[in-house]
């Protein structure tokens, strides 16, 4: 197998998961690529502990009274998928469809929304906006039960279309009007009652109820509407059928698709008024959007097996989100192998890192790309994977010790150490400045007369976890 | 008044809801003794104001800084259309925004403002892990400190001597030669930003000498840090703290005077300290919570409701009432809560334009009539 | 619903969620002392740990008080699981985070502990379900070693039985425990889906359940409780359900849950007036759309459902559930 092989299915393994480290990548890179995308893609991920074993010891993350139990049980899904594809490909759609903790005051429905991301974020993406525009926890976040025949509240309409599906200055305000009489009556079940729980943060009398989907005949609009240049007496359904026939659409999911798995594109709002970076790209991903009858798999495989995805030019090109670093770390060390309590307060630092899983800061979900970065958010980022890489008690860290220590022939030369740790955390790849510095400190660190300890590569381990190159993906 | 650029701002969130009916307390209005009949503060209890307003029995050290005329009390404060849920009403609080959902806090807006280009990478510091709402704004880079005497990057080096060695392999590693894309240039200026900002907070730490001996409760921690920071003169302008919780569904009259007691004791302290340091009239600190609560209560507590008390202290600020002390007839009641007759806003309007000397409008988005909170010369 | 006996009929409901004063947050189990106090237990959440403590009440939902809480010290709890009170009305207590069992007095004052990490005589991994049999030994089921041990009133060690797998007689991170009026043990054997009967020596007797949806198997149970006529009553923890078997083993009881509003209940919508309005102009019980079948996703929408019940007791003709996530005690009568 070649080093190029297993470059780039370290590459895949970030993109489409959470990364791997090297004694995984050797057993894909023996599958093949392509065979390995198709394999993530077609099947079931794998989840050695069951939903049973969290709740017995963790009930509330299955009851989610809190605002943060819900993300932490996500978290363990995310370390312990065998393909974390699924994982990512939600976290993409909740990045889009961002719903909040603040209005819902629920943890339990928006993890419900998550369940249904990870349910229907790969299939059809007509049939991912219904469910979406059915979904309670939007339905309250935009309003939609609030939006009544002859009495319209646009919330959900506008979003639909800005955020969710083309992008501003494909429809007009009469458009948002429209689609917006045609979402009426969808609703959910007691609304009032929930809405009123939801306002009060009540927890009373016996915890929190979950939420579902209701439809109103009797509220919905049955007049005439006039959408996108089409007539008739929509109802959502159609709304959402006329949506996804559109070019702007297509290339609206296309450069989205693009911006998290493959290069950061400029931030949203900036869209209108600047070309993809890779417009080809996002022709032949809009191609597929129409051929595949707009199914999210078929884009995804296209897009794993395209040049511009395999192209060494966008290798490290994005910035981790918090997520994917505590994510990816965490499987790294592998400290969390069973249900723990400190595994909800490890989880917290993708908050820490301002990241709060299902409590984004707008509508408009997170700013990713460098927006990640500042002089506060990278202390938290740099201290957490430092710490953790660099923590030989951890299983994970322990096999990676012994793994570099096996590799190597004594005597021990800094140089061959350094590339060791970097290609067993997961065939890392790093400058030559970096790199550099990196055996400078091993120099100085390890004492040439005696074997190398295991403390001496933690301490080694410690620096791969601080250094620039570990904050991208 | 003190000299502008020596001024700061410290925002003390009483998180969870605190119950301003127990805390300045309508001790003669029989409507309050009849609605709070489990949990009541009494005329022998409670420490008088004007014959009709008292302090909770706990906020000893906040009534001596009201009888120094530095403490205003802000009664009846609230918005439009009250909503009483933690997250959302914090959230109102957060970004002065109560219509819609806002991306960005409103002092995060602030220090943009007073800081566009990033040049002290400590102008705002928040002291607690993870950065409140009110402190995130795109592009501006707050500190958050767990606790001061451990603050800093890769803090689980150990030893002073080791780490002092990894940090500068850390500085290396940032170095200026990072720049070869955009995310290596984000990366390379914060990192070293963030080593900046750390050097400069634990500096403050080991510069600090006081006669003052604080309590060890989390709030006197963080006022005990805020302090540090304040006399290590590093140009901090905003510094945000958290107190909690205030939730007092029940077992209220044990909770709420812990919590009081805990703060009153802290910010006589700090209070204390900055007199010490000859920083009294630089300092203004603002005390505000997202909800107030039920008139009345449940048997032994009080649930979510609305019409709050906020607090602001210092050296320069004009002591006394403002905003009114909501009426507790039944007409005047909304939903059964103390109706709001000053919006927050107008508090935050002020602190912006009479204490920072910034335009509220543009962080605010609209114009909120002031208080006259300071003293003029 | 399935109703076979008309023998088992529901009471009523008591408690509410709450974190401090009256109420509870995540209630593990409880336990009665001689003057017929309730001691529940509550775990509270990871996110807010105010939950973790001990709520004292009574049949009549009168509320006596609270203590113990989160923490490391003596007298706290990490992760507590399961009571139990001895015939001198101490509370034992085990924690599954800390694999210690601590004793209090039923005022609440600490007065010892004892249990480690481990897999020796004594030590645990992971203590849950307690009980004292007529000696006023100890029982403590040690649910990752898959066992349990014995122990005297001091908390010396005196002997122990059972290990882990799928055969009879064998556990699988068992959970609950109850000692019948002969001395036998009964164990909700969670990870095999059945209820053990074991002679006081450790023999195994016999076994009721296996893995199912069906009214007459169980999924995880978590607790076991038995009348004087040898009854057996189940929370079926991963079917939702309340379960009762006769001594033969055969289904005689299944429900899903028909909790209704308790007192404490009560007060709160009566300070809460918008949310008693509201609520009176709901639906509570509605068709299940759907929801994949699983009984875990339809509680957490019926509100009068079970909802992860994790304990059950018989005292003097009645059966009170423990219905976690619900913040709850269903009563039963047993005639």
């Amino acid at each position: 197998m070649s080093n190029a092989d297993v470059l780039l299915m370290a590459h895949l393994m970030r993109r489409a998961g959470f990364g791997a480290n090297k004694g995984e990548l050797d057993k894909l890179v023996k599958n093949g690529y392509d065979k390995t995308v198709d394999y993530m893609l077609d099947n079931d991920p794998n989840i050695p502990v069951s939903e049973y074993m969290i709740r017995r010891y963790q009930p509330d993350y299955g009851a989610s009274l809190g605002s943060t139990t819900n993300g932490a049980n996500w978290m363990y899904r995310m370390i312990w998928s065998d393909f974390p594809l699924r994982e990512k490909v939600a976290l993409f759609w909740h990045g889009i469809f961002a719903t909040g903790y603040a209005k819902l005051a629920n943890g339990k429905v928006l993890h419900d929304q998550i369940k249904m991301l990870l349910k229907h974020g790969l299939g059809n993406y007509q049939n991912l906006l219904v469910e979406l525009s059915r979904d309670p926890a939007m339905i309250i976040w935009l309003d939609n039960c609030e939006s009544h025949k002859g009495a319209i509240n646009e919330n959900y309409g506008r979003e639909l279309l800005e955020l969710f599906s083309m992008g501003t200055g494909n429809y007009t305000e009469e458009d948002i009007k429209e689609a917006s009489r045609a979402f009426t009556g969808w609703t959910i079940a007691n609304s009032d009652y929930m809405t009123l729980k939801c306002q009060r943060d009540s927890v009373w009398p016996y915890g929190r109820l979950s939420m579902h989907f209701e439809y109103n005949p009797d509220d919905h609009d049955e007049e005439e509407k006039t959408f996108l240049g089409e007539t008739g007496n929509f109802n959502g359904e159609d709304i959402i059928k006329i949506i996804c026939e559109q070019k702007a659409t297509a290339k609206f999911i296309s450069r989205h698709l693009y911006s998290f798995f493959v290069a950061d594109e400029p931030p949203v709002p900036e869209w209108p008024y600047k070309e993809p970076n890779d417009p080809e790209a996002i022709e032949m991903l809009s191609k597929v959007y129409f051929d595949s009858g707009y199914n999210i798999k078929e884009m995804l495989r296209f897009l794993f097996k395209s040049d511009f995805f395999k192209s060494e030019d966008v290798w490290n090109k994005r910035v981790k989100s918090p997520v994917e670093l505590v994510a990816g770390t965490l499987r790294l060390t592998k400290e969390f192998n069973r249900p723990s309590r400190d595994q909800y307060f490890t989880t917290l630092n993708a908050q820490y890192m301002g990241q709060w899983m299902m409590s984004p800061p707008s509508v408009e979900g997170w700013h990713w790309g460098t927006e990640w970065l500042d002089s506060g958010t990278l202390v938290e980022r740099v201290n957490f994977s430092s710490s953790s890489l660099g923590n030989k008690d951890n299983i994970g860290v322990k096999e990676i010790i012994n793994n570099i220590k096996s590799s190597l022939d004594s005597p021990i030369d800094s140089e061959k150490l350094v590339d060791a740790s970097l290609e067993q955390l997961g065939a890392l790849s790093t400058s030559e400045n970096t790199r550099s510095i990196l055996i400078d400190y091993a120099d100085s660190n390890l004492d040439s007369s005696e074997e190398i300890n295991d403390e001496e590569i933690a301490e080694l381990l410690k620096f791969v976890g601080a250094m620039p190159e570990y904050q991208r993906s | 008044m003190s000299d502008k650029n020596n001024r700061s701002l410290v925002v003390v969130q009483l998180s969870g809801g605190n119950d301003a009916m127990n805390t300045i307390v309508p001790y003669n209005n029989g409507i309050y003794h009849d609605s709070r009949s489990s949990i009541h503060l009494t005329e022998d209890e409670i420490i008088d104001i004007d014959g009709s307003l008292g302090f909770h029995p706990e906020m000893l050290q906040i009534k001596n800084l009201w009888d120094e005329r530095k403490v205003s009390i802000i009664n009846g404060i609230g918005y439009p259309s009250p909503n009483r849920s933690h997250f959302r009403s914090m959230d109102i609080w957060h970004t002065a925004e109560s219509e819609s959902i806002a991306p960005d806090g409103w002092l995060g807006r602030t220090i943009r403002e007073i800081d566009p280009e990033h040049k002290n990478v400590v102008t705002g510091v928040n002291f607690g892990r993870g950065l409140p709402r009110s402190l995130q704004c795109r592009g501006v880079p707050v500190a958050s400190v767990g606790n001061l005497d451990t603050y800093g990057l890769m803090t689980d080096i150990q030893g002073s001597e080791n780490r002092d060695y990894a940090l500068s392999f850390f500085s290396r590693l940032y170095g200026p030669h990072l720049g070869r894309d955009v995310i290596l240039e984000a990366l390379g200026e914060n990192g070293i930003n963030a080593m900046i900002g750390a050097d400069i907070l634990s500096s403050a730490n080991e510069k600090y000498s006081s006669s003052i001996e604080y309590s060890d409760t989390p709030i006197s921690n963080n006022l005990k840090d805020i302090a540090k920071v304040i006399f290590a003169d590093v140009g901090t302008k905003i510094y945000y703290a958290q107190h909690g919780s205030f939730d007092t569904h029940a077992g209220e009259l044990v909770n709420h005077a812990k919590l009081w007691k805990d703060l009153s004791v802290g910010l006589g302290d700090f209070f204390d300290d900055l007199k010490e340091h000859d920083k009294e009239d630089d300092v203004a600190v603002l005390l505000f919570s997202e909800f107030g609560r039920r008139i009345e209560d449940n048997g032994s507590g009080t649930d979510h409701g609305s019409g709050g008390v906020s607090f602001v202290m210092g050296g320069s600020v004009k002591g006394g009432f403002y905003g009114e002390q909501p009426s507790l007839e039944l007409s005047e009641q909304v939903e059964g809560d103390m109706k709001y007759n000053n919006d927050f806003r107008s508090t935050y309007a002020t602190l912006l334009d009479q204490w920072l000397e910034i335009d509220p409008v543009p962080i605010l988005g609209a114009n909120y009539e002031q208080h006259d909170l300071f003293r003029k010369g | 619903m399935t109703t076979i006996s008309s023998k088992i009929k529901y009471k009523n409901t008591m408690g509410l969620a709450a974190m401090q004063g009256r109420g509870f947050y995540y209630p593990m189990d409880l336990a009665f002392d001689s003057s017929e106090k309730i001691y529940v237990l509550g775990r509270g959440h990871d996110g807010d740990p105010r939950g973790c403590r001990i709520v004292v009440m009574d049949m009549n939902e009168e509320y006596y008080g609270t203590f113990g809480s989160f923490g490391n010290e003596n007298g706290q709890f990490i992760w507590p699981s399961c009571i139990a009170v001895n015939s001198k009305d101490n509370l034992f207590i085990s924690d599954e985070a800390t694999n210690k069992i601590t004793v209090m007095s039923k005022e609440g004052n600490y007065i010892s502990s004892f249990g480690e990490f481990g897999s020796g005589n004594g030590q645990f991994d992971g203590p849950n379900g307690l009980a004292f049999d007529h000696d006023d030994n100890l029982y403590v089921v040690d649910h990752r070693n898959g066992r349990v041990q014995v122990f005297d009133e001091d908390g010396k060690f005196i002997r122990k039985f059972g290990k882990p797998g799928d055969l009879s007689g064998e556990l699988n991170l068992p959970w609950g425990i109850t000692i019948d009026s002969k001395n036998n043990l009964y164990i909700a054997d969670w990870g095999n889906h059945r209820i053990q009967e074991f002679s006081n020596d450790g023999d195994f007797i016999k076994s009721i359940g296996s893995y199912g949806k069906k009214d007459t198997d169980l999924i995880h149970p978590s607790d076991v409780a038995v009348d004087l006529k040898g009854n057996v009553f189940v929370t079926d923890w991963g079917n939702h359900r309340f379960k009762a078997f006769n001594q033969n083993g055969d289904l005689i009881y299944s429900t899903r849950g028909e909790a209704t509003l308790s007192k404490w209940a009560h007060d709160f919508l009566n300070t809460n007036i918008e949310e008693k309005e509201a609520r009176s102009k709901s639906k509570l019980v509605f068709e299940l759309p759907g929801f994949d079948k699983d009984p875990h996703e339809e509680s957490s929408h019926v509100e009068k459902y079970f909802w992860s019940p994790t304990s059950i007791t018989f005292y003097k003709g009645e059966i009170i559930i423990v219905d976690s996530n619900r913040h709850r005690l269903p009563v039963y009568l047993v005639s």
